[in-house]
């Protein structure tokens, strides 16, 4: 008898809860609601939902219910909002810097909007765009390209940190640098832009492939490079925004940032989509973000402030937790009193080759990561040999010339397997000449 | 074949059609479709046998595979040995340690080992510190790191199955070969051996498969050219891309039909095994020995060995859940609660979710799972050994098929949109591990007399009041090791769910993948996991209570 009781019981129990289903679904229904697809970390989600909800609930008396769509880095988000095809499940573009944004101003997924306190932001800075004039896009959260390094880890291994981008290429760095493919982060997209329109094309793809072989494995993002140098795993990563070495050292890691000596702004930026199911809510949001409310949210949520009339001192005071951190990782009292100089960026150029640069770096560099590396090692051994043979005084003018191919081959035509023949055959002429 | 059954058939049968054969089915059509003409034709799969990267990655994947299935058989075969054939103290103890990772979700681990096996890791920096090594030695990332992960993650499934063999063989044909003049060693290679191939390849084949099911073990050691982290990346990063979303489509369907086909391939061995060996019955604990004293402490040292890198995920997560900062120091330094308190104060609703979408699954998978089992077990309907195949064969599927088929069969613009309701979250988890439940109710069936049943229908009770007041009651043990064994393997799933996730909906898993990928705290994602540790092996505690041992809580799905 009291087995047929729990067994009834037990199907009672799950009918009931098959009822409860319609329940869970309808509550959701009472409050606003607001969406959100982006790039932008965690802790920056975080922080704004607890501050809108605030606001939101202060100043209209009623809830807002957030969701935050974040599929991974810029172009993965750029993508997202792509195949939703004007019809998004969010209405606000939260993150990422100018391309993304501009990328999806000329798919027309965007409408202008221009939030309260727009003049407040910088419309540009040092040649960097910050907003956009036609009010797509306005940055919401300025920060700088940078490298990361733990100096724990580079200390015990006696290494002194790399000051610019060919000091990334020093041999003493082999396995010990680390960065992700520019698809899944869009940090590392500008870094390439950095490089191809820094140094030109040529010499920029040269340098990527090179970076390639120095590399101890590629991370799946930027949060993971982040991390895998947090704690040490990897002491050097390559393309990082500025903010993550001053969130890693609040936390307490022996993390540093590095300004290597070609970079660029990036402007964090937020734009309302087109075909916004919540587009009301959206443009609160908006005005909200750019509030000194607002702004206080993103600092707290550890990204810079982007408003030209906030000085860190005095948030500080005001017991902003995160305003003491960032003065100490700036430096100065508000971003826009850094002193740096860029690059000459060209956006418009930039956007136009969105796609083709990812593409072309995850096929000839990625996907042929093996391939790489053992070309270019056995070029540098070739290389060794011809060296030491003369020394020897041994006769090397035609390997010479060969292994000068053979470098060629790999470093301006990304053409691995033929560098190795040729590498092969230097080294076959070497002995026999 | 009454009416009822009919229906119920034709129940159960439309059922498996909406949920499993629809979407997979859309799966494969989808896999044909060819990118900016809107035709059909085999080119996807043409291309993919040709690419240079396509092929590289199913050689790597076929590869990994085989290292796998090596090394665990290698470590498996003294191991059940042990476990099966040697009297000594602690057995059980030994027994559930070894087969704590088939519950254990496989990230969990991952995330342990690169802490504790990592470049600067607690291993590098001890021997370091020792003065042993200069260098940093790297134990994990790289084949052989991965191949060390999955082949522990995937131990338990050929200790299990060789143990089984083990102890199912006649002792006669041992003590045969023994009074013929064979040597234990000799004895063991040409008589015993042999005799376990068929109970052997049920566990082998399902650790072969492994490789083309796990995607995130080698995402998160940087290892991706393998056919299931490339079709993840595929897929889940690249919308407007069509030619690359189908060829991740075509990945998928490569994987799926490796593993059905060696799944098959493996279960009709086994099955024609069966009938020319083991016909005579055994003693229920099969051939026992005393070992010598020196056998007994290698064989006790070997299972402590086998123990203890197990043991490594709990503690090592541990130890990361309760701490911050742990950077180039062996045992971390800093300790606090602070992980926890994010979880449990600001995400809350991850657990939720979790346990909403495992529960509803569960309500779906019982409601399901016992009249399929009755029809099964109890009835002559036609297609019911189909029905059988059918779900059975959903252990073999990879959970990328499952997500990636679901995405695809219940998108907004099919006439099933259902991908926009958070219910396709539970669907999808029933159907994913809908064997689990089915499996042990199955098996409960087969045990209970159908005598106890008929008697109550001859006493006038209709066949749906004798379920309840008979059967029911007397299955409940082995159903109730069933809701708990199919809640732990929803409640850690991924693979699937990954794919079919919305803001609002992530569950604990998702929730580690995201903080380890897209969060700063490193900390945050080792609790979630060790949280996910805790919960399991409270229900494991409750399964052993109801059936009496661990082991045989994790026997019954594990040994399918």
């Amino acid at each position: 008898m009291r087995k047929k009781t729990l067994a009834i019981t037990i199907f009672a129990v799950l009918a009931m809860a098959l009822l409860l289903v319609p329940n869970f679904a309808a509550k959701a229904q009472a409050a606003d609601k607001l969406g959100w697809v982006g790039p932008v970390y965690k802790e920056l989600s975080a922080s704004l939902t607890e501050g809108f909800k605030a606001y939101y609930k202060k100043t209209y008396g009623k809830d807002v219910d957030i969701t935050f769509v974040r599929p991974g880095g810029w172009p993965v988000c750029v993508d997202k909002v792509r195949i939703w095809g004007g019809k998004p499940d969010a209405d606000i573009f939260l993150g990422a810097g100018a391309p993304a944004h501009e990328v999806l101003k000329q798919d027309g997924l965007l409408i202008p909007y221009r939030p309260k306190n727009w003049d407040k932001v910088p419309a540009e800075w040092h040649g960097m765009k910050v907003k956009d004039k036609d009010d797509y896009w306005t940055c919401f959260a300025p920060w700088i390209v940078t490298n990361l390094y733990n100096e724990k880890v580079l200390k015990k291994l006696r290494l002194p940190p790399p000051k610019t981008w060919n000091d990334l290429l020093n041999p003493i760095y082999r396995g010990n640098i680390v960065h992700t493919l520019p698809y899944a982060s869009g940090t590392m997209h500008e870094a390439i832009e950095i490089l191809i329109q820094g140094f030109g094309e040529k010499e920029a793809w040269k340098y990527l492939r090179l970076l390639a072989a120095q590399l101890a494995r590629f991370s799946t993002g930027s949060t993971d490079t982040t991390n895998l140098v947090k704690r040490g795993e990897v002491p050097i990563g390559v393309a990082q925004p500025q903010m993550n070495a001053m969130a890693a050292r609040k936390d307490g890691y022996p993390v540093r940032d590095l300004l290597p000596e070609k970079t660029i702004l990036v402007p964090e930026a937020v734009a309302l989509l087109k075909g916004a199911p919540n587009e009301k809510i959206g443009k609160i949001f908006l005005d909200w973000l750019f509030s000194m409310d607002g702004q206080k949210y993103v600092l707290e949520g550890r990204y810079f402030a982007a408003r030209s009339d906030i000085k860190f001192s005095v948030w500080e005071k005001e017991g902003v937790t995160m305003a003491k951190h960032a003065e100490k990782a700036l430096g100065v009292d508000s971003f826009w009193d850094l002193d740096v100089g860029f690059i000459e960026y060209d956006l418009d150029l930039a956007t136009k080759r969105w796609d083709e640069v990812n593409r072309k770096y995850e096929y000839e560099i990625y996907r042929k990561w093996g391939e790489l590396k053992s070309s270019l090692f056995l070029i540098e051994e070739v290389e060794g040999e011809i060296q030491a043979a003369k020394a020897q005084k041994m006769k090397v003018k035609k390997a010479e010339a060969k292994i000068k191919e053979a470098r060629k081959l790999f470093e301006i035509d990304g053409a691995y397997a033929a560098a190795r023949l040729a590498a092969s055959k230097a080294r076959a002429l070497l002995v026999a000449p | 074949m009454t009416r009822g059954n009919i229906l119920l058939s034709t129940l159960l049968w439309s059922i498996i059609a909406f949920l499993v054969l629809y979407p997979l089915s859309i799966l494969l059509v989808e896999s044909f479709k060819i990118a900016g003409t809107g035709g059909w034709g085999i080119s996807n799969y043409l291309e993919f046998f040709k690419d240079t990267y396509y092929l590289k990655t199913f050689g790597n994947t076929l590869f990994l595979s085989t290292l796998v299935l090596l090394t665990t058989t290698l470590f498996g075969i003294p191991l059940s040995y042990i476990l099966a054939r040697y009297r000594q103290r602690g057995k059980t103890v030994f027994t559930a340690l070894i087969l704590l990772p088939i519950v254990l979700p496989a990230y969990a681990g991952v995330f342990a080992f690169i802490i504790f096996f990592g470049r600067f890791g607690t291993v590098n920096l001890l021997l370091i510190d020792m003065g042993l090594i200069k260098e940093p030695i790297n134990f994990i990332y790289g084949l052989h790191g991965l191949v060390f992960v999955q082949s522990l993650h995937m131990l338990p499934f050929i200790v299990l199955s060789l143990s089984a063999g083990f102890t199912n063989i006649d002792p006669c044909f041992e003590e045969a070969a023994e009074v013929e003049g064979a040597s234990g060693f000799w004895r063991f290679l040409t008589v015993t051996l042999p005799l376990c191939t068929p109970t052997y390849l049920a566990g082998a084949v399902i650790v072969f498969l492994w490789p083309f099911t796990d995607w995130l073990t080698p995402l998160i050691l940087g290892q991706v050219d393998f056919l299931p982290s490339v079709a993840y990346i595929n897929i889940a990063y690249h919308f407007t891309d069509m030619h690359r979303k189908y060829m991740g489509i075509v990945a998928v369907v490569v994987s799926s039909i490796v593993c059905i086909t060696l799944f098959l391939l493996a279960r009709w061995w086994v099955e024609r095994k069966k009938y020319t060996g083991l016909s005579k019955g055994t003693t229920a604990e099969g051939r026992v020995i005393e070992p010598s004293p020196l056998v007994k402490v290698g064989s006790y040292v070997y299972m402590i060995f086998i123990a203890l890198l197990v043991l490594l995920i709990p503690i090592v997560l541990g130890l990361a859940a309760f701490s911050r900062r742990w950077v180039l120091e062996p045992f971390p330094s800093y300790w606090t609660l602070e992980n926890f308190r994010l979880i449990l104060l600001e995400s809350p609703g991850l657990i939720m979710n979790s346990f909403k979408f495992s529960l509803i699954a569960l309500l779906f998978g019982i409601v399901f799972g016992l009249p399929a089992a009755y029809l099964i077990v109890r009835t002559r309907m036609p297609g019911r050994d189909a029905l059988d195949f059918v779900i059975t064969l959903m252990l073999a599927f990879p959970g990328i098929a499952v997500g990636v088929s679901y995405l695809l069969g219940f998108w907004k613009t099919t006439p099933v949109p259902l991908a926009d309701y958070w219910i396709i979250m539970a669907l999808a988890l029933f159907a994913r591990r809908l064997p689990y439940f089915l499996r042990m109710a199955h098996a409960s069936y087969l045990q209970l007399d159908i005598s106890l049943e008929e008697a109550s229908e001859v006493s006038g009770a209709g066949k749906i009041r004798t379920f309840f007041n008979i059967s029911l009651p007397l299955l409940l043990k082995g159903v109730l090791v069933g809701v708990v064994m199919f809640f732990i393997m929803a409640f850690q799933e991924i693979s699937t769910a990954i794919f079919l996730y919305k803001g609002g909906w992530e569950t604990l898993p998702i929730g580690i993948y995201l903080n380890w990928h897209r969060g700063m705290e490193f900390g945050i994602a080792a609790a979630m996991a060790f949280l996910m540790i805790v919960i399991t092996f409270i229900l494991l505690l409750i399964i052993s209570r109801i059936s009496g041992g661990v082991l045989k809580a994790a026997w019954g799905p594990g040994g399918t």
